[in-house]
């Protein structure tokens, strides 16, 4: 009976290792397959382009974007057309993160400013900050102004509704400890509020970077003279093809690369 | 120990909770309340679930105003919150984002004491509650026990002079709260704080208090006060002495007479 035991055991030793080095292996395989996917995706685009089963002009392969891109970065206009986006992307973002997070600190604190100002908020929240190109370029024209307004109205009612249900969802035991130790009423809400709705302000704050992008496209197509995405309307009006996908590109890798740096600084 | 003194320098004043109700929304859920507590008792108050127990702490606390009645702690009545009245509850509600010290010395800092005074007072509370090794820890690596710790030295860390705790131990288990309970014992003696302890559990309070209060439930009214002339120092080894279980046939007495009152009370239509 003993040596049976034994004997069971060493086996199910054996395959438990063996299962272990399966899943080691299948692991592998996941990661190689994954380096793979890109330039898969790649190669194939270039093979159907250049096929001759699609029109070339219109669906470029991946060499001749690139070489727009090359080209794009080398006239010096990326550069010029990437700051104007960016500027307008980050103080757009900032001006209407800091005012959302303040009113939503406001609204889920005061009940009184609540009743103020979130049924105004709710109407205006669910009308697409696209629609407001045609009145903004009334108001505005086509100076910076009006492109930061449409940016700063997408990201401020994302921020401003996640801090207010942000705020409303704090520990109310939290609030009652600090006001049993004497926390002033400042100090609560630049405190223990704004930091016990950190989670939720920090989730609205990241969708909104993608918010901020979407808003971006709508107030650089309405005309300007610098950035990617009027950029990628020109070379379309000229039938740049490789250029309007360079600048989709450019369009994808900065907006990624601004929501991964989000992810980093959340965690 | 170090520094102990300093928690309990006052002159012989007293709390004097005056009658009083205190209403939420249409329920009254406590009637005509009234008792005393002087200067440097542990009164205990226990009762079953929703007899108001803690509507009585939060008022004392000034975290609920009375309907009616009032509450006075050294003669003067209380409206809000204040720093002479500290309290621990039954969740630790650490601020999440601070170091034990950080949470300890967060009271002295609100009451205008500089960073390096209110370090001090919360490493002198640190060494009362054992939690040295953990000074620089976030709460969230804590056991509930050592939060709870943490809790009670942030609420001492003000120098109160009235300590309210409801049902403090309730969410630990059986042996952390023996051991919570001897800990808080040995404090008391160092602290000498007005102690008001609000339990559902018989044995903590003939174990912890000097006076044992019994509420009945809906609304909650007190039934009774027990003194509890058990001799101190005490600790939980008391539970099995005879003296011990005579005083806990009397509390036990009571709560069955009142529970039997409740429920043919409830039976009838």
């Amino acid at each position: 009976m003993k040596h049976d035991g034994a004997l069971r055991a060493h086996e199910d030793g054996g395959e438990r290792a063996r299962a272990r080095s399966d899943a080691g292996r299948l692991q592998r395989l996941n990661i190689l397959i994954g380096v793979l996917s890109i330039p898969l995706f790649v190669l194939l685009w270039e093979l159907i382009a250049r096929s001759g089963i699609v029109n070339i002009v219109l669906f470029p392969p991946p060499s001749v974007v690139a070489v727009a891109i090359v080209e794009w970065m080398r006239s010096g206009q990326f550069f010029l057309d990437l700051t104007a986006s960016l500027y307008r992307v980050t103080t757009g973002f900032t001006a209407g993160a800091a005012l959302g997070i303040f009113l939503g600190i406001m609204t889920g604190q005061f009940p009184i400013v609540s009743s103020l100002l979130s049924p105004l908020f709710h109407i205006l929240r669910p009308i697409p900050p696209i629609a407001f190109v045609p009145i903004v370029v009334l108001w505005f024209g086509l100076s910076e102004t009006g492109k930061l307004f449409l940016v700063v109205w997408g990201v401020f009612f994302t921020v401003w509704l996640s801090t207010h249900i942000g705020v409303q969802k704090v520990d109310r035991g939290l609030i009652r400890a600090a006001l049993m130790l004497g926390t002033p009423r400042r100090q609560m809400l630049q405190e223990i509020v704004l930091l016990g709705a950190l989670p939720y302000i920090v989730v609205g704050l990241r969708t909104a970077v993608s918010i901020a992008f979407y808003t971006l496209v709508a107030a650089e197509l309405a005309g300007t003279f610098a950035g990617i995405v009027y950029r990628i309307e020109i070379a379309q009006q000229n039938l740049q093809t490789g250029q309007v996908m360079g600048g989709l590109a450019a369009l994808g890798l900065i907006s990624f690369v601004a929501d991964r740096m989000f992810a980093a600084l959340a965690v | 120990m170090p520094r102990s003194g300093s928690y309990h320098s006052w002159p012989t004043e007293c709390l004097q909770p005056l009658p009083f109700d205190a209403k939420r929304g249409q329920l009254i859920a406590v009637d005509r309340v009234s008792f005393d507590v002087p200067q440097g008792e542990f009164v205990c108050i226990v009762g079953p679930s929703g007899c108001g127990k803690s509507t009585v702490l939060n008022t004392i606390a000034g975290l609920e105003v009375p309907f009616e009645g009032s509450v006075l702690v050294d003669g003067s009545p209380v409206h809000r919150p204040r720093p002479e009245v500290g309290m621990v509850f039954q969740q630790p509600h650490l601020f999440p984002w601070k170091s034990v010290r950080r949470n300890i010395a967060h009271g002295p800092r609100m009451l205008g004491k500089s960073v390096q005074e209110a370090n001090a007072i919360a490493d002198d509370l640190i060494a009362m509650v054992g939690l040295k090794r953990f000074a620089d820890a976030f709460p969230n690596t804590l056991s509930g026990g050592m939060q709870q710790r943490v809790a009670i030295a942030r609420a001492l860390a003000n120098q109160p002079r009235v300590l309210l705790m409801d049902e403090p131990f309730g969410a630990l288990d059986a042996q952390t709260r023996a051991v919570m309970q001897d800990n808080l014992l040995e404090l008391r003696d160092r602290i000498k704080a007005t102690i008001v302890f609000v339990t559902h559990d018989i044995d903590e309070a003939i174990v912890l208090a000097d006076r044992v209060l019994i509420m009945s439930a809906g609304p909650g009214r007190i039934l009774r006060q027990l003194d509890v002339d058990l001799p101190r120092p005490r600790s939980n080894a008391i539970l099995l002495e005879p003296s011990y279980l005579a005083l806990k046939k009397d509390c036990l007495e009571v709560i069955r007479a009142e529970g039997l009152r409740a429920f043919r009370q409830s039976d009838e239509p």
